[in-house]
């Protein structure tokens, strides 16, 4: 696995916007995320998390402000150092769990034969589904695709990892061991960037930023969140920026 | 810029579809339904002979178009393409991996009406199999390449149902393919000579009905080499690596 520096900066985001028409999805917003870390995206559906994943893999370009990541403007030439779990699975369904992996290692730059073959088999492995390997996608639970959709975007070691709510709809045992495979690679020093509306995944993440109608409304360690706050949970402390900030609005 | 991943592509294609046994079953069988029931229609055979070649060149088109377009934006409402997009491949592999896998089915649904339609519906020819065979495959890269680019401005499969009968009829109309276009007013006459289908037609029938060879067609064939690098290029142009705004 590669690793990376944690006093580096994986994504730099400066003064973004971005527009869908009339509807400001991220609103001149700014984030440093440093190297190394798992840092959670936190907010309702809507707050622009969707949009700002989009921007830091190069499927958006921002209208104004500047996106760098791992140091480049996102584009095809860094984008095999970035491991990109959409929020739908996104997955050929005819094809097998093999062919589905393989077919992203061989995209993200993974060549040689035996290297990708050793690969693609450790990866199936270490999401626990090596033995239904031959399937055809469509057969597999949604619990099972997600697996899947994980696989295919770790396959290839990326150091930067982007996943667009990878543990919706999972049951809570599975979501405990997605967050298990998070740490592992945190542990081997991969960037973890996660998005999410549900304030469980929160806790997993070493550092978190909420969001609130395509702006950073706070950020910090979730501890860090729940003692400025004065709130035993994260929700609670997600709820009192929100009502503060309305509060400063009127 | 060079396609480095565009194999990769085409082979994922081809195996995502060997894989869909009822879309392969059905691409074998619709054609030959199709071909059967024009064939009873027409019980006497020379009248068959002379409609043949705008029969084949309607269907090579109509059969690579509708596999290539529908297929296309299957990728896209799954997510599948904005998660090909955020990889390293490039537009142009993206256009030529789809071309080339999408082409190898088109080229036997292609083969399959063909020679049912020339040994079970017993059409008579005059120029030589493989010349009309060669002069089809022409005629299939375009129509791949155009339902690539139709495909692109289509948000989801009602949308793209609808480009169909659009793209289709007024080839049909407008081409020969039902009335001879010299019998036709000269604005519409004119409005035929853009579109592919008519060159595809006249290359046919002059090969077939005239007996001519690939090099006595050159013009026509040239028209739909044009075709296709143009839709080629469009195709390209208009994939976006973005998925909105």
């Amino acid at each position: 696995m590669v690793t990376s520096d944690s006093k580096q900066v994986a994504v730099d985001i400066n003064e973004v916007t971005f527009r869908y028409g009339n509807i400001r999805a991220l609103d001149a917003l700014s984030l440093e995320i440093p190297a190394g870390i798992s840092f959670g995206l936190l907010g309702p559906n809507g707050a622009g998390k969707t949009t700002l994943i989009r921007l830091l893999v190069g499927l958006l370009k921002p209208k104004h402000g500047s996106v760098r990541v791992l140091g480049e403007v996102p584009s095809r030439r860094v984008a095999y150092r970035i491991g990109y779990m959409p929020q739908l699975h996104s997955l050929y369904t005819e094809l097998s769990v093999q062919q589905n992996v393989d077919f992203f290692a061989k995209i993200n730059r993974l060549s040689g034969g035996a290297e990708r073959a050793r690969r693609v088999e450790e990866t199936i492995r270490l999401v626990d589904l090596w033995p239904r390997r031959n399937d055809s996608v469509v057969k597999l639970s949604g619990g099972m695709r997600q697996r899947v959709s994980l696989a295919c975007a770790i396959v290839h070691n990326p150091p930067l990892l982007l996943l667009d709510e990878p543990t919706v709809g999972l049951d809570p045992e599975l979501r405990v061991t997605f967050w298990e495979h998070f740490a592992n690679l945190n542990e081997q020093g991969v960037t973890i960037i996660v998005s999410s509306h549900t304030m469980d995944d929160a806790a997993h993440c070493d550092h978190l930023a909420f969001m609130r109608d395509g702006r950073v409304i706070a950020q910090g360690g979730p501890e860090e969140l729940r003692s400025d706050t004065g709130q035993t949970t994260l929700e609670d402390a997600f709820l009192y920026y929100v009502r503060s900030g309305e509060r400063n609005a009127a | 810029m060079l396609p480095r991943y565009a194999f990769t592509i085409a082979g994922r294609v081809c195996r995502q579809l060997l894989r869909d046994r009822r879309t392969m079953a059905l691409i074998v069988v619709v054609p030959i339904v199709v071909m059967t029931l024009i064939g009873l229609s027409f019980p006497e055979g020379i009248v068959l002979d002379r409609i043949a070649p705008a029969l084949l060149a309607t269907m090579a088109l109509f059969f690579s178009f509708l596999l290539t377009g529908i297929s296309f934006l299957r990728e896209r409402s799954q997510g599948t393409m904005e998660r090909l997009m955020a990889s390293s491949v490039s537009r142009l592999d993206v256009v030529l991996g789809y071309l080339l896998g999408f082409f190898i089915f088109a080229l036997t649904q292609t083969l399959i009406i063909l020679l049912f339609t020339i040994y079970v519906l017993d059409v008579n020819y005059n120029g030589d199999l493989w010349q009309i065979f060669v002069f089809q495959i022409v005629i299939i890269a375009g129509a791949v390449n155009l339902g690539i680019f139709i495909s692109t401005f289509a948000r989801n499969e009602f949308q793209m149902v609808q480009f169909i009968p659009l793209i289709l009829f007024p080839q049909v109309f407008l081409c020969g393919v039902i009335w001879p276009v010299e019998q036709m007013p000269e604005y519409l006459q004119w409005i035929g000579r853009f579109l592919p289908l008519k060159y595809g037609v006249d290359g046919l029938r002059d090969i077939m009905l005239s007996g001519m060879s690939l090099i006595d067609v050159w013009f026509e064939l040239l028209v739909l080499v044009g075709f296709t690098v143009a839709t080629s290029v469009l195709a390209t142009l208009t994939l976006r690596r973005g998925v909105g705004g």
